[in-house]
């Protein structure tokens, strides 16, 4: 069974359950946008893909094998803009070239690792650090790191969460680049966490929402627009109005009935 | 372009009072953040002068006077360059030896909850020893006195290095190690990448620490068998009476020490030039 298979995975923090009983399959090159309300769980579930985490119950698979801990073949964008704050931008992409080619030089590794970094815009930060350059720069950096990796499975937390929206939006459009840029086979399967509704929909060709507490799949649904989607058409389209309202009711009632319960 | 060309020429040709207030507060700051340090220096000496001219200390004061002092201090130069090379034999072995082994196993207890469970409660009994208590058995136990000088050094600096550095270990960001973890980071080198790097700063602080207390268990070693040494210099020149020299010693031992302080200090700028 190749892609990611979740099946009856549930997760507690102690006495506290945080996940419960959630079942879904994600086929090879899908790209999955994950909403939910701040603390209904999809972080917990992020890092129990990346087997940062184990699971209470139930099961975790990519491509037919258990996650049993933290493998190269899924990488994760988070999103603190993690890089190593002692190393170069270079040198921290070389770092995971390193790893996607363990048997490269170190010569190697830096040329593939300007190649990456010049695909997401940072021609001019290669010899940087961290500390030199933007967030919004550090955060392709991250991204770079995680593609240097090579990983089929993409999970990003909020990647772009601390971005503001000129930035947010050129690195939504550098993703979608190059995740459109595979074709049927090399295409990355990806989970992308998000708390914008218009980013799910625009990204996503599928949307899954998480309820709080405990954290379930309280809606799960296609996104119908065709790709390579233009902004600013689709937004104004009374389809994407649409669909943007039921989902963001289904946030609020979710939201309500928590707040009832709290 | 021609516009600012314009602007920048006139800046150029303005009269230097125009500018002056715009350089100026800058450079007085300087001067005025060097005043006060001068001044308190200057304050010392002349109290220094006074008290020795004028104290009642009898034929041979306890307090030379500067210039007694400084002319002692030129004299003994070459006997001073002699005990700071033997010194610094003792000194450098020591204090490196303890920051590599403190710094491994600072690294190796911090991050292994293991090791460190086992090491731990070894370590809160040892550490708080005072070194000094070690000196009589180090030199009665080892082969000469260099060896046992150094083992007292070693000791002294060993302990804040290691403490430091298990700090700096258990003081690495999640988001670090997770990141570690994704990039399949694992033993020597996760430790070598992140684990070490991360806790530079702690390390640095640790050899801080190390570096006075090596330098204090140095002269308590030397006043106990060296031949040569500056503490061995000052506790010298005290048994003869000779305090012109003893002091001249005292700050000559002083200005080593800073001088190896600052020396620490530049490396750590430099190394941590990422740290914000
Ligand atoms: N280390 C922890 N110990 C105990 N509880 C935790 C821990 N980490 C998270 N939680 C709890 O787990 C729940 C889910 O947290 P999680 O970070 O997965 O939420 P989230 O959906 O990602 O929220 P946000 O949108 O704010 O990022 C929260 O109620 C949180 O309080
Ligand atoms: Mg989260």
């Amino acid at each position: 069974m190749s892609g990611l298979i979740l099946d009856d995975v549930g997760f507690a923090y102690g006495d506290n359950a945080i996940l419960e009983r959630i079942a879904l399959s994600v086929p090879p090159g899908q790209f999955v946008s994950l909403l939910g309300a701040s603390g209904s769980g999809k972080s917990t579930l992020l890092r129990l893909i990346a087997g940062l985490q184990s699971p209470r119950r139930g099961r975790l698979a990519w491509n037919g094998a258990q996650i049993a801990g933290p493998g190269i073949e899924r990488g994760v964008v988070f999103q603190d803009y993690a890089l190593f704050p002692w190393l170069s931008m270079v040198d921290n992409i070389a770092l995971a070239v390193g790893k996607a080619k363990p048997h490269s030089g170190k010569h190697e590794r830096r040329e593939e690792a300007q190649d990456y970094l010049r695909k997401v815009g940072l021609e001019a930060a290669i010899g940087k650090y961290p500390f030199e350059v933007s967030g919004g720069m550090q955060q392709r950096g991250a991204i770079a790191r995680a593609l240097a990796l090579g990983s089929p499975l993409l999970l990003m937390d909020e990647p772009f969460g601390a971005l503001d929206p000129v930035n947010r939006a050129r690195l939504q459009d550098l993703l979608l680049e190059i995740w459109e840029d595979g074709d049927g086979k090399t295409r990355k399967t990806i989970v992308f966490v998000t708390h914008d509704v218009d980013e799910a929909l625009y990204l996503g060709d599928r949307v899954v929402i998480l309820g709080s507490a405990p954290g379930r799949i309280i809606a799960d649904s296609d996104v119908p627009f065709a790709r390579h989607r233009e902004r600013r058409s689709l937004f104004c389209s009374a389809a994407f109005q649409h669909k943007r309202e039921a989902i963001a009711e289904t946030l609020a009632a979710d939201m309500l009935e928590h707040l009832a319960t709290a | 372009m021609n516009d600012n060309a314009a602007i920048a020429g006139d800046a150029l040709t303005l009269p230097p009072a125009d500018n002056a207030p715009a350089t100026r507060p800058a450079l007085l700051d300087r001067i005025l953040g060097w005043r006060d340090p001068v001044l308190f220096f200057a304050a010392l000496f002349l109290a220094w002068m006074l008290a020795s001219q004028w104290l009642p200390l009898g034929q041979n004061p306890l307090l030379p006077t500067p210039a007694r002092t400084f002319a002692a201090l030129l004299d003994s130069l070459p006997e001073l360059w002699r005990g700071t090379i033997s010194s610094l034999l003792i000194l450098v072995p020591g204090f490196l030896s303890a920051t590599v082994l403190g710094v491994v196993a600072g690294l190796w207890a911090g991050s292994s909850p293991r090791v460190g469970n086992a090491v731990f409660p070894f370590a809160r009994v040892a550490a708080p020893i005072p070194p000094s208590v070690y000196c009589p058995y180090a030199i009665a136990i080892l082969p000469s006195f260099q060896l046992s000088a150094i083992f007292l050094v070693f000791v002294g600096a060993f302990w804040p290095i290691f403490q430091n550095t298990v700090a700096g270990a258990h003081a690495l960001e999640a988001r670090h190690r997770d990141n570690a973890r994704i990039l399949g980071l694992a033993g020597f080198e996760y430790q070598r990448r992140v684990v070490f790097p991360a806790a530079l700063p702690h390390i640095f602080a640790g050899m801080a620490v190390g570096l006075g207390f090596s330098f204090i268990l140095l002269t308590v070693a030397e006043l106990f068998g060296a031949n040569a040494g500056l503490g061995r210099f000052v506790q010298y020149y005290a048994d003869f009476a000779d305090y012109p020299r003893m002091v001249a010693g005292i700050l000559y031992t002083g200005l080593v020490t800073f001088t190896a302080m600052t020396v620490l200090e530049a490396l750590r700028r430099r190394v941590l030039f990422w740290v914000r």
